[in-house]
């Protein structure tokens, strides 16, 4: 022990290499160590959740800058650092994330993308909740401004699953998770998808709830545009159901006996009450147009055109909306087609006879009260006997055999006197109209089918 | 340290045969060494110099330089101990009894 004592003293000129050695070693090995430490620390961390995390080595020094979501994950995530072996000490900047209280989450849809902001409770749930809206949404740019905060309620994802779904319903609006109270406003993108969004929040995870729900639906439309050119009375927009529908398509050919009609309407629910019945009044008050298109919005019915003359316009604007159901609106945008040049008798009884081989003036069975359907052949009728006002014209009225040949003269009568008087409360003059009854002495088709009495029952236009 | 010896052991290794080496050759060499008063001042720094290594004090690279420092003179000394025992050994074994 002496002796080593005694030699120890002469090892110091070995100190000057070992120093070189020393720096050379500290030269080389201190970036590769840095990198080598971050590596590990980093693979330590890698089951640990947290944001913004951040390492830096210096020397055997780690310095971990981090967001947790708990104490128990931002300790656990220090301790995993502190662990790794050559790490001499561990400089601990992380932090809690904050709290967000009230937890508010949000989504957003305007015309072109849809923005979700406010708060998520954790990195996956912010990814889950982005690629959820991506895939509902498809196409529409989703845009992520939400921060990651604690205090989420439980089942917060699901929660916010569920609305991601509903915004896809919106055509614009907001859906807002505030802890578990969810209110929701704008346009539903189809009708039906306000109630549809209203039967899924029912499925809402246990403990949300529905705050306010101001979803609107969208206008419930229908149109009808008569084309006067093609002859055609196209109908496109919404209807109720497939009985109102076939009802309505019925409809509109009896009253537009010429056009040729084309049905574009689809089923949809949403209807405003009372709506089957304005849409019959309104097709009424149009195929009494020359040319014309009829809107009906939400309660809001729009009819434009050209009337056949100045009597017709007048009673369209003042008696359509009588027609409606309380609370609706009637907007006529009603003028009058400018008068067709003047013919004379002969011409006329050819335009009369044309007319009349199309359509019949109908009547309430075994009355003499015209039916609403057959307004629009009366006002071709009565535009047509506006074009010869020299002529005189008798209203024939005939019948079918069925009953009692005096009650049917009677009912005969009573018919043609029934259309002269439309004709002259229409502002013709009642001199140039004479109303006679034939009863069903003049059949023009055989009276033992259904189809030819149907054909005997008419009123007859004849110009004298 | 194990991780340590693992990442520079040959800077290590080099230390104790340095080390050995300077032991070995100490022994048979004539000259005076260091002396006392210095050889207790440098002990005095290297007591220093391992009280901040253990206290962790020096931060950030300093504090890896120096670790690393103190680790390579450690090995060196063991070295050199080890180097001057051997020849030691070895110079008596052949010396001729007295």
């Amino acid at each position: 022990m002496r002796g080593l004592f005694r030699w120890s003293s002469k090892w110091w000129p070995g100190v000057i290499p070992l120093v070189i050695c020393w720096a050379i070693a500290a030269w080389t090995s201190t970036e590769p160590l840095e990198i080598d430490l971050a590596q590990r620390s980093a693979a330590a961390l890698k089951g640990t959740i947290l944001d913004k995390r951040r390492i830096s080595v210096e020397g055997r020094d780690v310095t971990l800058a981090a967001d947790a979501f708990s104490e128990d994950g931002r300790r656990s995530a220090v301790a995993s650092v502190e662990v790794v072996p050559g790490v001499r000490l561990v400089n601990d900047q992380t932090r809690l994330v904050p709290e967000a209280k009230p937890f508010v989450w949000s989504a957003e849809r305007d015309v072109v993308r849809v923005t979700l902001s406010g708060s998520s409770p954790l990195p996956a749930s912010k990814g889950r909740l982005m690629e959820a809206a991506r895939a509902s949404l498809g196409g529409v740019e989703v845009v992520d401004r939400t921060n990651l905060a604690r205090g989420a309620p439980p089942r917060f994802d699901n929660a916010a699953l569920l609305l991601l779904d509903q915004i896809g319903k919106l055509k614009d609006g907001k859906i807002t998770l505030s802890d578990t109270t969810v209110s929701l406003s704008g346009m539903a993108r189809e009708l039906g998808g306000r109630e549809a969004i209203a039967a899924a929040l029912k499925n809402l995870p246990e403990g949300f709830s529905v705050a306010a729900n101001e979803v609107k639906a969208p206008p419930y439309i229908f149109q009808a545009y008569k084309d006067p050119v093609a002859v055609t009375l196209t109908l496109t927009g919404n209807v109720a159901d497939h009985n109102v529908h076939a009802a309505l398509v019925a409809a509109a050919g009896r009253k537009f006996f010429s056009e040729k009609v084309v049905d574009n309407l689809k089923t949809s629910i949403g209807a405003p009450a009372g709506f089957a019945n304005a849409v019959v009044s309104a097709l009424g008050a149009l195929s009494r147009l020359s040319t014309g298109t009829l809107v009906v919005s939400d309660r809001e019915v729009k009819l434009s055109g050209d009337a056949l003359y100045e009597a017709a316009a007048s009673q369209i604007r003042a008696g359509l909306g009588k027609d409606f159901p309380q609370g609706w609106q009637f907007k006529p945008e009603i003028s009058v087609k400018p008068a067709a040049a003047p013919v004379d008798a002969t011409v006329c009884q050819q335009l009369f006879t044309e007319l009349l081989g199309k359509a019949r003036i109908r009547f309430e069975s075994g009355k003499a009260d015209i039916v609403a359907d057959s307004a629009g052949l009366l006002d071709r009728l009565i535009e047509t006997a506006l074009r010869c006002p020299a002529a005189n014209i008798e209203i024939a009225g005939h019948t079918d055999t069925d009953g009692d040949e005096a009650a049917n003269q009677a009912l005969s009568e009573r018919r043609a006197q029934a259309v002269a008087d439309y004709l002259v409360k229409a502002g013709l003059p009642a001199n140039r109209f004479s109303a006679v009854g034939y009863g069903s002495t003049q059949p023009i088709a055989g009276n033992e089918t259904d189809q030819g009495k149907a054909q005997n029952r008419r009123i007859d236009f004849v110009v004298k | 340290m194990a991780y340590l010896t693992t990442f520079y052991w040959g800077w290590l290794l080099a230390s104790v045969l340095l080390g050995f080496g300077m032991g070995w050759i100490s022994v048979v060499q004539h000259g005076k060494g260091i002396s006392r008063k210095w050889r207790w001042a440098l002990s005095a720094l290297v007591a220093a110099l391992v009280a901040a290594a253990l206290a962790r004090v020096v931060p950030g690279r300093f504090g890896y330089w120096l670790d690393l420092g103190l680790i390579m003179f450690a090995l060196y000394l063991c070295g050199c101990a080890v180097g001057s025992w051997l020849r030691d050994w070895v110079v008596s074994r052949s010396a001729p009894p007295a």
